[in-house]
């Protein structure tokens, strides 16, 4: 056995590391002041169009970060080498996201785009593909729908073939960023099918006749994810992602990729928090031995986050089935950081509840996290499914 | 990174898993089963392996290596890196059969008697009571000093768990200066005694050992700090992987029982009630492999593994005792019997959180460590 980063991913998370506290970190003072669009990821989403003098020069602060961070090398890391990424591994991307995790500034490394849109082919590649690795145009995943959440496979959005086009009816909840996203993979049924037969991904260009952003819905996480209607949407054969009937297989490989990033995320996150109490307590040395054990109970708790978030993703890596270690990621790591920020908020009291307080924002982001991408009790429905399925052999050391 | 088993690895856990289901596990069912059809009167008597059985047992672990594994081969041991000890003991931990290699530190090879304590003719406790607490060695009480020709140690009392080995490992702080040492104790030296032997609610013995004068030769001193440090991390990384192989038995056990028992017309592994126990502990299983495995590998390259050894025996008692409450209660009546294995694992996986530092503890000193970084 090895437990060591290879040497190519360890110099890949130095460099990250490096540009972290070079760049990064010096801007935290800076980004503790921020607009609140800057909490999380939402300042992607519409404060681009913002004409805030304010919101605009933060939103210059990110852009010179992107270019250091490209001038670094620190750019298309998961791009796979032939649209010239430097595909890195599952492994490698959670040692990049532990890194960035360590500061409160919400830079990301790009640009990534959905790994199903990977399934493209023909004119697709430089319609869609290119411009996002790009950075030219965004999308939005629409699978969720207002009845279909953690059953996707009761999704009703239909997909009826007419000629050269297919015709969607239907309506998708909670895609983030579809307000301002230049296209959207739409998940739709054929005509006459049910559970996971005849789902099939489309790519639906914004403002193809008949698809309709209604409305973004703020949610306690500051993320204000759309409600999108489809009325006779005619798209275009050429426009379906992967294959006819084949789209099922799409949404489960996102879904299991993302979980481990999640899990890496949660970790991050709650390490912070406990940062912060480390720093608070110092004002108040008495305390110290009243919240030290459940201080050192989290910190291995998130040791054994660590471990089952890297682990998984270096099965991810050797193709074997993650579906269970995605799912135990996902399950551990959300409820893990839940129970950090409650302590957190116990140690700190009333004070940490104001709206801008990190802890509060942590509070609120956490809550959702338990629910988005599939919750708790869905992760727990598939972790007992593969182990009644497979039986303790899964369990087995190889 | 490479989390599969390396070849000797993968050969070494196959062997154990075969001697364990060979040797152990078929004879577990006739072990646990009631002797008599009545019980006499009073509590069921204390459960342990028929002598002849456990000496043939010795005779075959040693033969295939399953036997002192810490100690280097030119002391008979079987020499194994931690990664190595880790998978035999848990493959051991999957039977509630009481047999499994005994722990002899590796200091021991420096003694005249590891000879026959490997051959198995003699027997070695670890009087390592006064460490359970916090797993560290801040609550050691019982003192040694310079003698004419070696020490004299005083201890007012230590609870010992298999009271009646031949000889004992006893650390002790010397009086004026503090320091830790580690001493091999004959059950016969002088000023040592021995008395009321009871049952502990797992199936073994605890007496307490006194110490008034006792006066021992200086080569009976093995070792100081970190000599007893490392004592404490192997154990702790012994009863990581000996929980680790307890849940896994019971968790096997519960989803097969779980598939097959069928209450109000369908199977309890229909229920949600019963899905999401064994779904928790499979991921707390899951975790508590890796972290023990880890802190082994650690130790396997010189790197500092104490605290991690000491978190992976933390989550990984806890895990097992859980692993064993899941299984009695998917059992239901069958679960509490002593005819099945799941109560004994309940009872041993108890004391096992409380050996080598108590959860509180550990967690204190985690927490302390973390406070103290800045």
């Amino acid at each position: 056995m090895e437990f060591r980063l290879t040497p190519e991913e360890e110099s890949l998370r130095k460099k990250v590391e490096a540009f972290v506290n070079e760049e990064l970190i010096p801007l935290e003072p800076l980004f503790d002041g921020a607009p609140d669009i800057f909490e999380g990821t939402r300042w992607k989403s519409r404060a681009r169009l913002s004409k805030d003098p304010e919101v605009k020069r933060y939103i210059g602060i990110m852009e010179t970060l992107e270019e250091k961070a490209e001038a670094r090398g620190l750019w298309y890391l998961d791009v796979p080498k032939e649209y010239g990424g430097l595909q890195v591994s599952n492994v490698a991307m959670i040692a990049v996201t532990e890194e960035l995790e360590k500061t409160s500034v919400p830079f990301e490394l790009g640009n990534h785009v959905s790994n199903i849109l990977y399934a493209c082919k023909g004119d697709q590649i430089e319609t869609f593909l290119l411009p996002c690795l790009r950075g030219e145009k965004t999308a939005c995943f629409g699978l969720t729908e207002p009845g279909a959440g953690s059953d996707p496979a009761m999704l009703t959005t239909t997909a009826t073939p007419d000629g050269g086009y297919f015709v969607l009816n239907g309506s998708k909840m909670f895609p983030t960023f579809a307000d301002v996203a230049d296209f959207a993979q739409v998940f739709a049924r054929l005509p006459g099918t049910k559970g996971h037969e005849g789902v099939t991904c489309f790519l639906v260009e914004t403002g193809t006749p008949g698809y309709r952003v209604v409305r973004s819905i703020a949610t306690i996480a500051g993320t204000e994810p759309c409600e999108l209607v489809f009325e006779d949407c005619r798209v275009p054969k050429g426009q379906v992602l992967g294959e006819v009937g084949k789209g099922w297989a799409l949404n489960q490989t996102w879904l299991g990729a993302r979980r481990f990033q999640v899990g890496i995320r949660c970790h991050g996150m709650a390490r912070r928090a406990l940062r912060s109490i480390q720093e608070y307590l110092k004002d108040y040395p008495s305390e110290l031995g009243k919240f030290s054990p459940s201080l050192g109970a989290f910190i291995g708790e998130l040791e054994a986050l660590r471990s089952l978030t890297y682990f998984g993703a270096w099965k991810a890596d050797h193709g074997v089935d993650v579906r269970f270690e995605a799912a135990s990621v996902k399950l551990f790591g959300t409820e893990l950081l839940h129970r950090v920020i409650e302590f957190a908020l116990e140690v700190v009291g009333p004070p940490a509840l104001r709206k801008k307080h990190h802890l509060a924002r942590f509070f609120r982001h956490a809550r959702a996290t338990r629910i988005v991408e599939g919750a708790s009790e869905v992760q727990r429905h598939i972790i007992q499914r593969t182990l009644f399925r497979e039986g303790i052999s899964f369990m087995e050391l190889t | 990174m490479d989390l599969k088993l390396s070849e000797e690895e993968n050969l070494l856990k196959n062997a154990a898993a075969q001697f364990v289901q060979k040797e152990l596990l078929n004879i577990e069912g006739s072990f646990l089963k009631q002797k008599e059809p009545f019980l006499p009167p009073g509590d069921p008597p204390r459960r342990e392996l028929d002598p002849v059985v456990r000496k043939t047992l010795i005779e075959k672990a040693k033969k295939v290596g399953f036997w002192a594994l810490e100690l280097p081969e030119e002391s008979g041991g079987s020499g194994l890196s931690h990664i190595a000890r880790t998978l035999i003991h848990r493959e051991f931990g999957k039977t509630v059969l009481p047999f499994e290699p005994p722990s002899i530190p590796r200091l021991m090879a420096a003694s005249r008697h590891a000879e026959r304590i490997v051959e198995g003719e003699l027997s070695l406790s670890l009087a390592f009571d006064e460490i359970h607490k916090t797993g560290k060695l801040d609550q050691i009480r019982a003192n040694y000093r310079p003698c004419p020709n070696g020490y004299c140690l005083n201890s007012s009392g230590i609870d010992v768990i298999n009271p009646s080995s031949d000889f004992f490992l006893l650390p002790a702080k010397e009086e004026t200066s503090g320091q830790s040492g580690l001493f091999l104790l004959d059950r016969d030296a002088s000023g040592l005694s021995i008395k009321d032997e009871v049952d502990l609610t797992t199936d073994a013995t605890v007496a307490r050992l006194t110490l008034n004068e006792c006066r021992i030769s200086s080569d009976r001193l093995l070792g100081h700090e970190d000599e007893m440090r490392q004592i404490i991390a192997a154990e702790q990384l012994r009863i990581a992987a000996r929980s680790l192989g307890i849940g896994t038995r019971c968790l096997e056990n519960a989803l097969e029982h779980a598939s097959n028992r069928v209450t109000f017309g369908r199977p309890l592994s229909s229920r949600q009630a019963i899905q999401w126990m064994v779904a928790d502990l499979s991921v707390s299983l899951r975790t508590s492999t890796w972290l023990t495995l880890e802190a082994a590998w650690k130790a396997d390259q010189g790197l500092p593994y104490f605290d991690a050894a000491a978190l992976a025996k933390k989550r990984a008692a806890r895990m097992a005792f859980e692993a064993a409450d899941v299984a009695i209660q998917i059992h239901g009546g069958y679960g509490v019997c002593k005819e099945f294995p799941f109560e004994t694992f309940y009872r041993e996986a108890r004391l096992m959180r409380l050996l080598y530092g108590q959860e509180a503890e550990i967690d204190r000193a985690i927490g302390e460590i973390f406070l103290k970084a800045g």
